[in-house]
C-alpha cells in the first residue's frame, strides 16, 4: 500500500464518528429489517437498502466535496482505491482481499472481481433471535446481506467521478454473501458508459417503490456539478493521490512515464524521436532547461518581470546572479553535483537517443550548473537584465557611481570621506569575500551532510517495516490514535 | 471463516454514513405513510440491545446507586460517547446530555424525528434485560420519554430523557 493511501486512511478513521463495530452491524441489520418490515418482500428491500446506503454514503460526500476533489479520476484507478473506500465507508481495515480483473469487449474499462475473506454485516448473521431478515428467501441471483455497504461504497465512488468529471459510473453488486452461505463476499465491480448509466437510473426511478428512495435530484446533480468550478477543481488537476502516490513510491521512473506522456500530447511525437533533435547540442538542452526554469517562475504573476522592471533592482539581481554562478560551485560540493549529474543521465536513458546519453556522460556535473546557469542567464536578460553593462562585481559599481560625482575643491569632512569612500568600498569587498570563503566549508559540509545523511538513510532502510518508515508510520499511528482517543 | 460478533466487539467502525442511513430510513418510512416512526427506531434501539448484551454487559445488576455509571458506561463502550448523567428523583427521570451523539450531528429541515430516539430505546432495554435476569426481588426498570434537544432539531447538543421506576420488593 502506497503511503499517502496509507496517511488517508488513518485521516479518515481518526477523524471519522465511531462506534462499536458490533453496534454497526447491528444497527445495519435493523435498518434492513425495519425497511422489510414495510416492504414485505426481501428481495425489494435489499433493493431499497441499497438506495438507501448509496443516499447515505452521498450525502456525506457531498459535505466533504473537497476531500474527494483529490482521488484518482478514472473507473479503474478508483477501483485501486477500494481499500481507502472500505475504511471511507465502513472505518475499519478491510483484511484479505482477492482482485481479479475481467476483460470486457465492449467497453473500454475492465471489470474487477473482489473477494473479501470477513464480511461484517453477516458476523454471526442467524445466531440471535433478533436476526429475523430471512435470507432463505432471496433468490439466487439477488445480492445479499451487504447490498447497503455495496450501494454505500458505489455511492462514494461515483461521487469521486462525478466530482472528476469522468464520463464512466461504477455498479458495485454483491455477488457472494457469506450469510447466504458463501464462502466470502464477492462484489463485482462494473463499469458503465454516463449515458447507459443515466438510462439505467431513470428506469429505477420507474419503478413503484424504488422511486421513494431514489432522489430524481441525482440525475440533475450531474449537470450541475460540471458547471462548478474552483480553486480545488483546478487544483485537484494536477494533484491527486494517485499522482501522488506514483511519485512518492517511484519518483524517477514516474516523472520520466509523465514527461513522455506529455510529449506524447501535445507533441505528437515518441520521447527518443524529441530528444533526436538534440543529439549533439546536450549542452544547449541543459541550456533550455536553465532558460524555462525562470521563465516558469516568471509565469505566477509575471512577478520576476515586474520587478525587473526597476533598473536599479536588476542591477543587484543581476550582481546578486553573478555572483550566485561563480560562487556556487565554491558551496556545493563537487561529488553532490556529481550525484545529480548521473540522476539526469538516468532521466535520459531510455528515453533519449543512446548516442546522445553517451554526449552527456562526456560532460561533468560542473559543465551541467554552467550550462543551466547560462540558460537562465538569456531567460534574466529576456526578463529585464542587461547583463552587458554590469561591472565585474558590485562593489565596482559603486566605486564608479562615486568617481562619476564631481569633486568639490574645498577639502571639507564630507569631501575628504567621499574621497575615502572607494578605498572603504575596496575593504569592504575584501572582508566579505574573506567571510563567503570562511563560510564555503561549513556550507559544503553542511550540502554533503544533507545529501548524504538523506542518501544513506534511504539506502539503508532493510524493509518497510523495519526502516525508517515502517517507524514514521508507527509514529502516525500513535499519533492518529491519540486523536482518535482524544475525540473519544 | 467469517468474523464473530465476539470479534466485532472489539473493534471500531466509523458510524458516519450508517447515521445518514437512519434519516434515509426515516424518509423512506415518512413516504410510505408511516405514522409510528419513533416507536419503530425505539424498537430499533431495543432490539440491538437484545443482539448486544449477549457478547457484553456491564454489569449484574443496576439501581439508582449505579445507573448513572452504568448509563455512562454504555455510552463509552457501545457509541464512544461520552455523556454526562442527571437523576431526578422528585419526578423519577434520568437526563443523559450528549454533546457528541452517535446518531446525530446535522440538522434536517424535513425530518422530525431525531436518530437518537434509537439510543433511548437501546438504553432503556439494556438495563431492563440486566435487571430481569438479575435474582433481586426489587428492580429499577427504564423507560423511554422523550428527545427534549437534538442536533437534527438544530439544538447544540442531545438530551435523552428516561423515566424509571421500581418494580417489585415487600
Amino acid at each position: 500500500m502506497g503511503i499517502v493511501q496509507w496517511l488517508m486512511k488513518k485521516i479518515s478513521k481518526a477523524f471519522g464518528r465511531n462506534t462499536s463495530s458490533l453496534f454497526y452491524s447491528l444497527i445495519y441489520r435493523e435498518i434492513l429489517k425495519e425497511i422489510n418490515e414495510i416492504t414485505k418482500d426481501e428481495e425489494l428491500s435489499l433493493l431499497v437498502m441499497r438506495e438507501v446506503g448509496k443516499q447515505a454514503a452521498m450525502e456525506s460526500c457531498e459535505r466533504h466535496s473537497a476531500i474527494f476533489k483529490f482521488m484518482p479520476g478514472s473507473p479503474d484507478k478508483v477501483v485501486d482505491y477500494f481499500e481507502l473506500l472500505w475504511v471511507v465507508v465502513f472505518g475499519k481495515e478491510l483484511e484479505e482481499l482477492d482482485y481479479e480483473e475481467i476483460s470486457e469487449e465492449n467497453s473500454i474499462y475492465n471489470s474487477y472481481l473482489l473477494k473479501i475473506k470477513h464480511c461484517p454485516i453477516c458476523a454471526s448473521y442467524g445466531t440471535s433471535p433478533e436476526d429475523t431478515f430471512n435470507i432463505s428467501k432471496l433468490g439466487n441471483k439477488t445480492e445479499g446481506m451487504a447490498c447497503g455497504l455495496c450501494g454505500m461504497l458505489q455511492g462514494v465512488a461515483n461521487f469521486i467521478l462525478k466530482v472528476k468529471k469522468n464520463n464512466y459510473r461504477i455498479k458495485i453488486v454483491e455477488q457472494k454473501c457469506m450469510g447466504k452461505g458463501d464462502n466470502c463476499l464477492q462484489l463485482l465491480c462494473k463499469i458503465y458508459d454516463y449515458n447507459e448509466w443515466k438510462k439505467m437510473t431513470q428506469l429505477k426511478l420507474k419503478d413503484k417503490t424504488l422511486s421513494k428512495v431514489i432522489l430524481e435530484s441525482d440525475i440533475e446533480e450531474e449537470v450541475i456539478q460540471k458547471n462548478k468550478v474552483d480553486l480545488l477543481d483546478q487544483l485537484q488537476e494536477s494533484f491527486s493521490l494517485d499522482k501522488l502516490e506514483e511519485l512518492i513510491d517511484e519518483p524517477l521512473e514516474n516523472i520520466k512515464k509523465r514527461i513522455a506522456d506529455i510529449i506524447r500530447d501535445k507533441l505528437n511525437m515518441e520521447p527518443e524521436h524529441f530528444f533526436d533533435y538534440f543529439r549533439n547540442y546536450e549542452e544547449d538542452m541543459i541550456r533550455i532547461i536553465g532558460f524555462l526554469l525562470i521563465h516558469l517562475l516568471n509565469e505566477n504573476g509575471r512577478f520576476i518581470e515586474k520587478l525587473l522592471k526597476n533598473e536599479t533592482i536588476a542591477k543587484v539581481a543581476g550582481y546578486f546572479f553573478k555572483q550566485l554562478k561563480e560562487m556556487v560551485l565554491l558551496f556545493v560540493p563537487l561529488d553532490v553535483v556529481k550525484d545529480y549529474h548521473n540522476l539526469l543521465i538516468k532521466f535520459l536513458e531510455g528515453l533519449a537517443p543512446n548516442e546522445m546519453v553517451e554526449n552527456i556522460k562526456n560532460y561533468s556535473g560542473r559543465d551541467d550548473i554552467n550550462f543551466l546557469f547560462e540558460g537562465a542567464q538569456i531567460a534574466l536578460e529576456d526578463l529585464g537584465i542587461n547583463f552587458s553593462t554590469l561591472k565585474e562585481n558590485i562593489w565596482e559599481e559603486l566605486n564608479q557611481e562615486r568617481e562619476n560625482g564631481l569633486l568639490s575643491p574645498e577639502q571639507s569632512i564630507i569631501n575628504k570621506t567621499q574621497e575615502n569612500f572607494p578605498k572603504i568600498i575596496q575593504l569592504f569587498q575584501e572582508i566579505a569575500m574573506l567571510i563567503n570563503e570562511f563560510l564555503t566549508l561549513p556550507i559544503r559540509v553542511s550540502i554533503s551532510e544533507g545529501h548524504y545523511g538523506l542518501k544513506a538513510a534511504i539506502n539503508s532502510v532493510i524493509s518497510e517495516e523495519e526502516g525508517l518508515v515502517g517507524s514514521i508510520k508507527n509514529r502516525f499511528d500513535n499519533i492518529f490514535n491519540n486523536i482518535q482517543a482524544l475525540r473519544e | 471463516m467469517n468474523y464473530s460478533r465476539n470479534e466485532l466487539l472489539h473493534a471500531d467502525a466509523a458510524i458516519n454514513q450508517l447515521r445518514n442511513a437512519i434519516y434515509h430510513l426515516a424518509r423512506f418510512m415518512a413516504k410510505n405513510n408511516i405514522d409510528d416512526k419513533k416507536e419503530r427506531m425505539q424498537r430499533i434501539g431495543k432490539n440491538i440491545s437484545k443482539t448486544y448484551i449477549k457478547y457484553w454487559s456491564p454489569t449484574e445488576l443496576v439501581d439508582l446507586n449505579n445507573i448513572r455509571d452504568v448509563i455512562a458506561t454504555i455510552y463509552k463502550k457501545v457509541l464512544k460517547s461520552s455523556i454526562s448523567v442527571e437523576l431526578n428523583e422528585n419526578e423519577q427521570l434520568i437526563i443523559v446530555n450528549d454533546t457528541n451523539c452517535a446518531l446525530c450531528k446535522y440538522e434536517y429541515d424535513d425530518i422530525q424525528i431525531a436518530g437518537c430516539e434509537i439510543l433511548l430505546g437501546l438504553i432503556s432495554e439494556f438495563i431492563n434485560i440486566i435487571n430481569i435476569n438479575s435474582k433481586n426481588k426489587t428492580i429499577l426498570l427504564i423507560e423511554p420519554l422523550k428527545i427534549q434537544e437534538s442536533k437534527t432539531f438544530g439544538n447544540k447538543y442531545c438530551v435523552q430523557i428516561f423515566k424509571y421506576k421500581i418494580e417489585g420488593g415487600m
